[in-house]
């Protein structure tokens, strides 16, 4: 019975790694043409048309680098949403 | 009205209860799922608030989330498409974790909490500000929030006054001081997200002379930075914005070596690195708080975020600033936003007047005198039980005197990542050896890291060079002051290598039997000062339950334990004793 009741604890064991795995490689491959069909795409032509999504430059010539923000009380829809 | 306060899905996760404007409970994920910086969503925490005062999930009236998770994955995919190609790496092991969770939060929050109200979304650094600025005592305020980073924003400042905040200005990703101390730490060879506490500690071994430390000079190349205190970082040097590693090849030619490895040496550079990180961090700080100064004109500033956990510093900022009054809460860090949170929706947007103001920290869960002896009976551990509060304070005051290391698990678990009096391990500071027997039998921890004193507020300006009046971040342990030299050898155990201490102040009014306690050793050894650590193994989690704090007992160096009215001596109970070094890893 004991060895019974181990064979099948060890076998959905393996199955649920299993499970984990293909999904690992599943996901890898899915991501993969989203991210150099989707992404690389957008980078190169934002690269095309000079467009930055982050500020990395830096700027010795400007007195601050401090941005407005100016984030007070709003209307309280605007807390529904998740942007 | 009750108002639930949720942030999740980075790192250390909270849930916190507001009762009609009052903070009634608060605890961290971690605590209950023993897994340190528990970053998922934190259903054990809002269960014991809900529990804690009797409700369910119908008789909230709000629930609120620490950020705005759109946002954050704008910035995600802008940092990946700024990056292409060389962020397929950090694209294919975030992305999953995004569509599973960060994006789909309202499913936790209908599923597993059964709730189906209205759930409010507040900006990641607004409900920073609010968590101090909202419970804070001040009517009026400067704030600045400095972290890692939120959705877009990495540091702001603004003004809080009565239940209005309002934030003027920004410095956005991936300019953060709260990277570059990670960075840092990671170049160390210490974990981000848990070990900069470490690289603070480490600092004042290296050289803290900016004239002489050559990785100062090396490290102020890495950033620009304004009169203003404004800064933005040479990118070059880093990768946290495509990769996983965050310092790049050039940073590490420019400290002279690559990454040091885990368990290997801390060497006198890895000292003065430390130490040059530290006065970089101080320099560019105390800029921005004159500047914030200068441009709010309110003599009291309130910090949250969590650069707001350099103690070091903080214990520096009214001498080095117009400041005159300084706040900050006990959880500075992202897992004290669910405090903001739910300050924020009652004070801001409801509009709803302030009435509360945080005087302690203890709003975890408490275990009743029953429930510690049902415990204590049903695993059959042997124990004594204390008459009443002064044979359990007069004893406990004889065993430290003694030099025992004593757990002291009493009352509500604290708020935050310090223990303050309710799950510590206390023990005696005037024993010289006492440093090297915590660290390596009871914490199992690097050598070099120093112990906090706690000393009642009364009696601290006696023994450090604080502020005055002693300013109440010091009761979270959030300020390291000067110990008078006359002092530093009478307490060698709580004295860090520059001299300085990193103290708790109690008073009675927050915890009396914690406070007797420290005044009865007082009477034994003329100091009133006790070694005050966390009441845990070298990366586990503060013990929440009766169970960890006996099973924390048993695996360590613990001598006896005083848990509720009851005191357990380990030699008393063989059967139970094991060996926690091993799991001892951060």
């Amino acid at each position: 019975m004991r060895l019974v009741k181990d064979f099948f604890k060890g076998f959905f064991k393996g199955m649920k790694n299993f499970g984990t795995n293909i999904s690992m490689i599943v996901n890898s491959i899915l991501l993969s043409v989203v991210y150099f069909v989707g992404v690389g795409l957008t980078a190169i032509f934002a690269k095309l048309f000079r467009k930055k999504f982050l500020d990395l430059k830096l700027n010795k010539q400007v007195k601050t680098y401090w941005k407005d923000l100016n984030l007070k009380k709003k209307k309280i829809d605007d807390y529904y949403r998740t942007f | 009205m009750y108002i639930l306060g949720i942030s999740c899905y980075y790192h250390d996760s909270s849930a916190a209860l507001l009762k009609n404007g009052k903070i009634v409970a608060a605890a961290e994920e971690e605590r209950f799922t023993r897994k340190k910086h528990d970053n998922s969503f934190p259903i054990n925490a809002a269960k014991f608030c809900l529990k804690s005062q009797g409700i369910s999930i119908k008789d909230v009236d709000y629930v609120g989330f620490y950020e705005k998770p759109l946002l954050k994955f704008e910035r995600m995919l802008s940092q990946h498409m700024q990056s292409f190609p060389k962020s397929l790496k950090t694209f294919l092991s975030s992305m999953p974790s995004w569509m599973n969770e960060k994006l789909r939060i309202m499913s936790p929050i209908r599923k597993k909490l059964k709730y189906q109200g209205d759930v409010l979304f507040i900006e990641h650094h607004m409900a920073h500000a609010a968590s101090s600025f909202l419970v804070s005592p001040f009517k009026k305020a400067a704030i600045l929030t400095v972290d890692g980073v939120g959705e877009w924003t990495t540091t702001t400042y603004g003004l809080g006054e009565d239940n209005n905040i309002e934030l003027m200005k920004e410095i956005k990703f991936p300019h953060s001081l709260g990277l570059l101390y990670s960075t840092i730490t990671a170049y160390l060879g210490f974990s981000v997200n848990n070990s900069e506490y470490k690289v603070m500690g480490l600092s004042p071994y290296g050289d803290m002379n900016p004239l002489t430390n050559k990785y100062y000079k090396k490290l102020q190349k890495v950033i620009d930075v304004k009169s203003d205190g404004s800064f933005k970082f040479d990118m070059s040097y880093f990768k946290f914005h495509y990769a996983d590693r965050m310092p790049s090849k050039k940073l590490c030619q420019l400290l002279g070596s690559p990454v040091r490895k885990g368990e290997s040496e801390v060497g006198q550079r890895h000292k003065d690195i430390a130490a040059a990180l530290q006065m970089v961090l101080e320099s560019i700080m105390t800029k921005i708080l004159n500047h914030v100064h200068k441009v709010t004109n309110c003599e009291n500033i309130v910090l949250a975020g969590g650069v707001a956990l350099n103690s070091v510093y903080n214990g520096k900022i009214l001498k080095n600033t117009p400041f005159k009054k300084i706040w900050i809460q006990p959880n500075a860090t992202d897992g004290g936003t669910s405090i903001g949170v739910v300050s924020y929706i009652y004070n801001v947007i409801l509009g709803k007047k302030r009435t509360f103001v945080l005087k302690d920290a203890f709003l975890g869960p408490g275990y009743s005198t029953e429930t510690v002896k049902k415990f204590l009976d049903k695993n059959k551990i042997k124990y004594s039980t204390f008459k009443n509060d002064k044979e359990l304070v007069d004893t406990t005051a004889k065993l430290l005197a003694e030099s025992n290391v004593i757990g002291w698990f009493q009352g509500k678990m604290e708020w935050g990542p310090r223990a303050l009096g309710s799950r510590s391990i206390l023990s005696n500071p005037c024993n010289p050896e006492m440093q090297e027997i915590l660290n390596l039998k009871v914490k199992h921890r690097e050598k070099f890291r120093p112990f906090a004193p706690v000393v009642c507020e009364d009696d601290a300006l006696k023994y450090f060079d604080c502020d005055k009046p002693v300013p109440e971040p010091t009761d979270y342990m959030l300020m390291v002051y000067p110990i008078f030299k006359e002092w530093r050898k009478k307490i060698p155990s709580v004295t860090h290598v520059d001299g300085s201490g990193r103290l708790q102040t109690i008073r009675r009014s927050q915890n009396k039997l914690y406070y007797d306690v420290i005044k009865k050793f007082g009477s034994h050894t003329s100091i009133p000062i006790l070694v005050n650590t966390s009441f845990n193994i070298r990366g586990e989690p503060i013990v929440c339950t009766p169970h960890d704090a006996y099973k924390c007992m048993m695996g360590t160096g613990i001598d006896y334990v005083v848990m509720s009215n009851f005191l357990i001596k380990r030699e008393d109970n063989q059967r139970d004793i094991w060996d926690s070094e091993k799991l001892a890893i951060d």
